[in-house]
Formats: C-alpha cells, sequence, structure tokens
C-alpha cells in the first residue's frame, strides 16, 4: 500500500495536537488523583464549562482570543474551588468509590442544567483568527490548531517547574509521595488539596477554551473526552503525570493514524485496546519506573 | 413465617395483569421488574463485593443487541438469544474483570467504564452488524410453547418471572457462603487472604453472574420495547440501576429491591421533563452521597444499632 507523505504529515501534525488537548485533561486527573486519592468524574463538564465560557467570552471581547481564554481559564478555576470547598473537601482519602459517586452526581447536574439553559445545539466559535492557517509545502494547519498545542506545551512547561522547583508543587508532591510524613512536616493537606483541583480545574478549562474554536462546542463533548482521559491515567500509570502526557500524545497519534486508514470503529476502540494490553503487562501503568512521579 | 410471606408478596405480583387492562401501568410494571433485576445484579458486584461496575450499562446493551441480533441476523429463537445474551456477557465480563481486577478496585471503576462507552460507540459505529444509529425496528414477538408473547400483559408475567428467578437466586447466592465471601473481601481483603481465600475467583464469578444477569434483562427489554438502537445504551439506564441501589442502599438485598419498584414508579407518578429528571436524579445521587451514603437500608440499620446501645445503657 502506497502512502501519500503529505498525507501522513497531515495525520500526525493534527494528531500531536489532539493528544496535546487530551493531555492537558488526563494532567488535570492524574493531579487530583495524586494528591487526593479520588478520580473527579466532573472533569468533563469543566471542560465543556470552559468551553462554553470561551464562546461566551469571545463574543464580548471583540473575538479577541487571549482574554478570551484568560477570562475560561478564570471561570472553570472559580468552579474548581467551588467544587472543592463543598464537596471534595467532605472526602477521606480511602472514599473512591464515593468521590466517584458524588462527582458523578454533579456532572449530570451541570450537564443537564447546561443542556436546559443553552440547549444542546452544537455552537460555533469564531476568533480573530477564522480558519486562517498556515501553509507548509501543501500541508495546511489553522491557527487555532497552532496556537492550543502551543498552549498546551507551555503550559506543561509552566506545571513541570510550578512541581519542581516552588514550594507550592513540592507540596503537593510530598503529599502525593507520602500522606503521614507530609503531615509531620507541616505541610497541610486541606490547602495543598485545594490547590491541586484548582490547578487541575484551570488546565481542563484550558483545554476547552482551546478546543472550542477547534470544533463544536456542545454540553456533550465533555463526556466523550473525559472516558479517553480516564484511560490515558490508566495507561500511564494512576497519579502518574509525565505518563498521562506520553501516553496522550501517543494516543492521539495512534488515533489521527488509525482515523486515516481504517474504519472509524477502530479509532474510537483504539484506546481501549491500548489499555486492555497494558493492563496485561504492565498492570501499575506503562511509566511506573523512571518518571518523575508526582502522585 | 417471613420467608412464607415474601413468597406470597411474590406470587401476588403475578397477578397484576387480572387488575388492570391499561397497557401503560402493565408497561412501568415491566420497566420495574427488568430494572430491579438489573440493580439486584450492580448490588451483587457493588453492594456485596464492593467494585463499583460501570460495565453494567454495556453488558445490558449487549444483552439486548445479542438477544436481537440471534433472532433477526441469525435466525435463532428469543430464547436462544437470550441464552447467548447471558453466556457472551460472562465470557466477556471475564475477559474485562481478569487484567482489570489484578490492578486494583480504583483501575476497575475506570475500565469498567470505559467498556460501556466502547459497547455505546461500537453499537453506533459497527453499521454492519448493529445497522449504527438506526437500530434494528420491529423485533417479533418471542413465542412460548406454541403461544406468541404479543400483548404486554404477556411481557409482564416474562419479566415477572424472570425476576423472581432472577432475584431468588442472587439472594441465594447472597446468603450463601460464598456471598459472605464476597462481603467479607469488600469489608478487609488482607484478612480474606489471610484466611487462605484467593479473592479473584470470587470476584470474577460475582462479575460474570452479574454480567450475564444484566444482559439477560437487556435483552427481554429490549423485546419489550420491539426496537434496539444506540439509545438502549443511554447512560440514562446505567444512572437509574446506580441510584436505585445507592437509595436503597448498597449490600442490603431488600433496600434495592424496594428502592427498584419505588423508583420505577415515581417518575412516572411525577411525571417530569427528561432534562429535568436528570437534574433531579443528579441532586439525589450527591445529597445522598453526602448525607447518608448507606443509603435508606444504612441508615435504618444506623437507627437500629444506636436504639440497641441505648437499650443496654
Amino acid at each position: 500500500m502506497a502512502v501519500d507523505p503529505v498525507y501522513l504529515v497531515q495525520l500526525t501534525l493534527n494528531g500531536i495536537t489532539l493528544g496535546l488537548l487530551y493531555a492537558l485533561i488526563a494532567v488535570g486527573l492524574a493531579l487530583i488523583f495524586g494528591v487526593m486519592q479520588i478520580i473527579n468524574f466532573a472533569h468533563g463538564e469543566l471542560l465543556m464549562v470552559g468551553a462554553f465560557a470561551m464562546s461566551f467570552a469571545l463574543p464580548a471581547m471583540g473575538s479577541l482570543y487571549w482574554p478570551a481564554m484568560a477570562a475560561a481559564v478564570v471561570v472553570t478555576m472559580i468552579g474548581g474551588l467551588v467544587i472543592y470547598e463543598t464537596l471534595l473537601v467532605r472526602l477521606r482519602p480511602d472514599e473512591f468509590e464515593r468521590s466517584i459517586l458524588i462527582t458523578l452526581g454533579l456532572s449530570i447536574i451541570v450537564l443537564h442544567v447546561v443542556q436546559y439553559l443553552f440547549t444542546a445545539n452544537p455552537r460555533m466559535v469564531d476568533t480573530q483568527y477564522g480558519f486562517d492557517g498556515v501553509l507548509i509545502g501543501t500541508i495546511r494547519i489553522t491557527w487555532t490548531r497552532i496556537i492550543g498545542a502551543a498552549v498546551a506545551v507551555a503550559a506543561f512547561a509552566l506545571l513541570f517547574v510550578l512541581l519542581k522547583h516552588t514550594q507550592f508543587g513540592r507540596a503537593m508532591r510530598a503529599i502525593a509521595q507520602n500522606r503521614e510524613a507530609a503531615l509531620m512536616v507541616g505541610i497541610r493537606p486541606r490547602v495543598v488539596a485545594r490547590n491541586a483541583v484548582v490547578l487541575a480545574t484551570g488546565l481542563c478549562g484550558l483545554a476547552g477554551a482551546a478546543l472550542a474554536p477547534i470544533q463544536l462546542v456542545t454540553p456533550g463533548m465533555g463526556q466523550f473526552l473525559i472516558f479517553k482521559a480516564f484511560a490515558l491515567v490508566i495507561i500511564g500509570g494512576l497519579g502518574n503525570i509525565p505518563g498521562a502526557i506520553v501516553s496522550a500524545i501517543g494516543l492521539g497519534l495512534i488515533e489521527s493514524w488509525i482515523g486515516g486508514f481504517f474504519e472509524i470503529v477502530w479509532q474510537e476502540a483504539a484506546v481501549f485496546i491500548l489499555m486492555v494490553v497494558v493492563m496485561f503487562l504492565k498492570p501499575d501503568g506503562l511509566f511506573t519506573r523512571g518518571g518523575m512521579r508526582v502522585g | 413465617m417471613k420467608a412464607v410471606a415474601i413468597v406470597v408478596a411474590a406470587l401476588a405480583f403475578g397477578v397484576l395483569p387480572y387488575l388492570t387492562s391499561s397497557n401503560y401501568i402493565l408497561g412501568i410494571a415491566v420497566s420495574a421488574a427488568i430494572y430491579t433485576v438489573a440493580a439486584a445484579a450492580l448490588n451483587l458486584i457493588y453492594g456485596y463485593t464492593g467494585l463499583l461496575s460501570f460495565a453494567q450499562l454495556g453488558f445490558w446493551g449487549i444483552g439486548g443487541y445479542a438477544t436481537a441480533l440471534t433472532v433477526v441476523t441469525f435466525g435463532g429463537t428469543f430464547w436462544l438469544g437470550l441464552l447467548w445474551a447471558g453466556l457472551l456477557n460472562a465470557a466477556l465480563a471475564l475477559i474485562v474483570g481478569y487484567p482489570t481486577l489484578r490492578v486494583g478496585r480504583h483501575a476497575f471503576v475506570i475500565v469498567t467504564l470505559t467498556f460501556a462507552l466502547l459497547v455505546t460507540l461500537v453499537a453506533r459505529d459497527w453499521v454492519d452488524l448493529t445497522r449504527g444509529p438506526l437500530g434494528i425496528p420491529g423485533l417479533p414477538a418471542p413465542s412460548l410453547f406454541g403461544v406468541e408473547l404479543k400483548t404486554t400483559a404477556h411481557f409482564y408475567w416474562l419479566a415477572w418471572a424472570y425476576a423472581l428467578l432472577a432475584l431468588g437466586f442472587l439472594y441465594a447466592l447472597g446468603t450463601s457462603r460464598i456471598g459472605r465471601t464476597l462481603v467479607a473481601i469488600k469489608q478487609n481483603e488482607p484478612l480474606v487472604r489471610a484466611q487462605g481465600i484467593a479473592p479473584m475467583p470470587y470476584k470474577l464469578t460475582a462479575f460474570a453472574i452479574s454480567a450475564a444477569i444484566t444482559g439477560i434483562a437487556g435483552g427481554i427489554f429490549a423485546f419489550h420495547l420491539k426496537v434496539i438502537d444506540p439509545l438502549f445504551l443511554d447512560f440514562y439506564y446505567m444512572q437509574t440501576f446506580l441510584i436505585m441501589v445507592i437509595i436503597g442502599g448498597a449490600g442490603s438485598f431488600w433496600g434495592v429491591v424496594v428502592a427498584g419498584i419505588a423508583l420505577s414508579a415515581l417518575p412516572e407518578v411525577l411525571r417530569f421533563s427528561s432534562d429535568f429528571r436528570m437534574i433531579i436524579y443528579g441532586v439525589v445521587l450527591l445529597v445522598i452521597m453526602l448525607v447518608m451514603p448507606g443509603g435508606f437500608a444504612g441508615w435504618i440499620r444506623q437507627r437500629r444499632v444506636a436504639r440497641m446501645r441505648a437499650a443496654l445503657r
């Protein structure tokens, strides 16, 4: 089978963009799991809220991309803070199933309230960049995709610095590695958990804002993405942040390639097959050794 | 005495079609019987064994599709379809359960969720087999000993008989040595291991049984609706089963059965719009998990313990 190299490069670039945005979502989940040992089911809905905030902020700010994105991130971070202070703060670290059911209830409420208020019709989001793009040879990429990918990379760099080199991030890693020892040296788990949740929801809102101009915004958009993010967290190792990033980019590439050459069923099934294979071969995730284990 | 009363009450449900000829009420009764069985099956894996499984939705859908396809595409009978639904689901539960349970109960939740969503995607996108979003309409009425089960009353008897069978089996299982071992695994797995019991076969058995029972329930329900399409895998069903288990009280057989029957009737009585009903479901789930995580059964048990303590004092 002869493969058109231009087509292949196009698929690869699309795959990397997609993977970077997956990674933003998966990293947030991994961060929360690392610090609190819980899974946030409402993460997909926070992404959707971010995308909706973007879609409302853009017309209000005259289609300017960056202020609208900042507004979307702030909105989701406030959402994360409220969720933490009202619901998650009541959870103890061993109440894994309870955390899922509480955040599941929250996700149902948010999804259907948004659907009720704004209907399930998809919304188009227009930015100052429109659908312009750059041409590299015969390959065309829209600016919104390039910026989305760049924003994700910048966010990971910032996250890395934050976790490795600031007291704020070191406290998170300390809690994730050994809760009792962290308590003994005077780290307050409640504050650290709140920071982690707000940080994770901020990343999630960023992903939503970056996705809004790339695809259609619907109330159900978070649900499709979140289950992939769950699978990525398993593949990368629960609570392992670099693992989640690497497996997210890998998945983006694989999905894009499969989508280009095979039937769409396989594109959707890829993540599940990958997850089962990884669990058979390395039950603790692909990246359990060697990486910076944040959680 | 108590057992006799329960048997009489269970049999009494069988005369419902003689009391009313309304297909609307009988239709709700079919849903109540089928949902209660699916909720009780979820209770086996979540309430007793402590493993939260979202795969029930997938098993429900696979059961529906397997039965429908056996009849429509492969020309088998309805009963053969139900058999396939049960066997296929039990096999899938083992295949998904084994690698997942090796990782732990956190991974189990996530993997079963992914599995359920994957089944939805396959139902929608594998058009050659499932006919995609169009679904398979006009499922024929099954026949039993030459009698065609055409009316809603017939289906009610089928659903009722299956509910009695499945709930009886789950009750017997729950009170047997296996059931007690499952509860022990939930409460303290290291202790179970220390007693020389390997938890894995027990967990897998519970998962497979719960999958098979849910799948057969799905098969019956699909033929009651007379149509199957990807909407059969709507997350709404999973939420319904889950709410029944949570409100009734995870781990309490009777709590879940009563909640299953009551919660099938209640939304119909109150007549909510579907979006609004989902919001209420969400709020109920949230509040119950925050205020009384043991559900009503757990709350009653707590009260009884408190009263015994007070009496002793």
